[in-house]
């Protein structure tokens, strides 16, 4: 492999072309601080590259899962490899805003990561360069493409005469969440089942509570287990009357399911997205307290 | 580009460069595998032959399954040669992966995906680039993209510039001592650039 000779002179329009470049481009030493942060970081993130520089990548961004990316980075630094990240594994690695904050649909930017291994004059690989692609685009037509897919699905199996709303899994919940923050007006409603009588098993209840809540929601809403006994629900422009008439609704329809002493009880916790947090976690946090002081 | 009639041709000579060439860069890979999972990763012999458009067909089928991520694509390009790296699973291999990873979670789909992707990043990236070494070129590696959930095999083989009928296929298969893991990679390069790497591998054997 030949390296190109880059004269000093040259330094100054390959640094603008750093600057300018519509990707991300980050460098991180062993300890996982920035010390190169280009033009496209600062834009989106809005922090300078002097206020980025030597800083620990994860103390900056604590949204960031620091095992998970330690998971992808740690070959490169030991193996000299490249790894990849595509937004099916996560939607992002940086929570930045959607790049067409008009016209685009996502609220945030799905990204692709590329680690890649930076050599010192030593052969040892001392920096790694993480480069952040937007591919928000894709993803979303990917995301319509699905959905176009399950709706023809489901319309060609006849028997179901009113949509039944599937339970999303871990990650399509996430995602929901991650989607929904920004939105003008969703509600986040976490329920909690209590059982009077020591709780029958999991295979035996859950899927009779799944087709009653199935039932309740309609398309734009999510529904999810968020352990053995909480459900998480994510209701598009429900006001808290909405809300509560759908859990009384819930309450009877558990009566008429359930025998008098195996049924259980639902409590409900409920925050709107209008009041704006920070991020997923904060929001969950804030229907999990309401939850506690409905109990 | 000019249509050429005649297709791929790989002589028993041609054959054993490649076997050779292979040996070395899957070498390094098996390496890499063996320190990120802390197991003893068992050499195969690659196996270097023409394929034609059918037995793609059949190996991209057989990961085409709703319920399991058992595929990722990769493309690379270099010098004007471009091809992709495809790694299958099979889906009993999840499980100790997940051990030797030391993934605590459930294995759901995601953390399917996420082994998937580890440990294409790792075979892909050093058997590309340990071909390439060798032969003095420097591959570009695009971004993976998993097949089987999202792929329609129908089409992914009719559309655009599938002109192709035979063509380079390096195929190798690693498994794991003691665990049941096994999972194939395979090296498929396009006609064009099939007859590139036979005129550089003439070079070699010169």
């Amino acid at each position: 492999m030949t390296k190109p000779a880059i004269e000093i002179n040259d330094i100054h329009w390959l640094m603008d072309i750093l600057q300018n470049i519509d990707v991300g481009l980050i460098v991180l030493n062993r300890d996982y601080q920035i010390q190169l942060w280009n033009g496209f970081m600062e834009s989106h993130s809005g922090l300078s590259p002097q206020s980025a520089k030597g800083q620990n990548l994860f103390e900056l961004f604590p949204d960031i899962p620091s095992d998970w990316f330690r998971k992808k980075a740690e070959p490169v630094f030991q193996l000299k490899t490249r790894t990849f990240t595509i937004w099916e594994q996560r939607p992002y690695l940086f929570r930045f805003k959607n790049y067409r904050p008009i016209t685009g649909r996502a609220t945030f930017m799905y990204q692709n990561t590329s680690v890649i291994p930076l050599e010192s004059v030593d052969k040892c690989v001392d920096h790694i360069c993480v480069i952040i692609y937007d591919v928000t685009d894709m993803a979303v037509e990917h995301l319509d493409a699905k959905r176009l897919r399950q709706e023809a699905q489901s319309s060609k199996s006849p028997k179901q005469q009113s949509p039944v709303i599937p339970f999303a899994d871990a990650n399509q919940w996430n995602l929901s969440l991650e989607q929904s923050l920004d939105s003008a007006d969703t509600s986040l409603l976490m329920l909690e089942l209590r059982f009077a009588t020591r709780p029958p098993s999991q295979s035996n209840y859950q899927p009779k509570i799944e087709s009653l809540v199935s039932k309740r929601i309609s398309a734009s809403d999510t529904a999810s287990w968020l352990s053995s006994y909480h459900i998480g629900l994510l209701l598009s422009h429900k006001d808290d009357q909405q809300s509560m008439d759908l859990i009384s609704n819930l309450r009877s329809d558990l009566k008429g399911q359930f025998s008098n002493l195996d049924c259980p009880s639902l409590t409900a916790g409920i925050s709107r997205s209008k009041d704006g947090f920070p991020n997923t976690q904060a929001w969950q946090k804030s229907a999990a307290n309401q939850l506690r002081l409905q109990r | 580009m000019q249509q050429s009639i005649d297709t791929v041709t790989l002589t028993e000579e041609q054959r054993d460069c490649y076997q050779e060439l292979t040996n070395v860069a899957m070498g390094q890979a098996a390496d890499r595998l063996a320190r990120l999972l802390d197991a003893y990763v068992v050499l195969p012999i690659p196996k270097v032959s023409l394929i034609d458009i059918e037995d793609l067909r059949s190996i991209i089928e057989s990961t085409n399954d709703d319920e399991s991520v058992s595929a990722v694509c990769q493309g690379f390009i270099g010098a004007g040669i471009a091809g992709e790296a495809l790694l299958l699973f099979n889906d009993t291999s999840f499980t100790d992966l997940a051990r030797l990873t030391r993934y605590e979670e459930e294995l759901t789909h995601q953390t399917q995906l996420e082994l998937l992707m580890d440990v294409s990043s790792l075979l892909i990236g050093a058997c590309i680039q340990g071909i390439g070494e060798q032969l003095e070129i420097h591959f570009n590696q695009g971004h993976p993209v998993v097949l089987g959930q999202h792929c329609n095999v129908d089409q992914v083989l009719k559309s655009g510039n599938q002109q192709w009928r035979r063509t380079l296929a390096i195929e190798i298969h690693y498994t794991l001592e003691t665990v049941n893991v096994n999972c194939e990679l395979l090296l498929l390069f396009s006609e064009d650039s099939a007859e590139r790497l036979n005129h550089i591998i003439e070079f070699l054997l010169d």
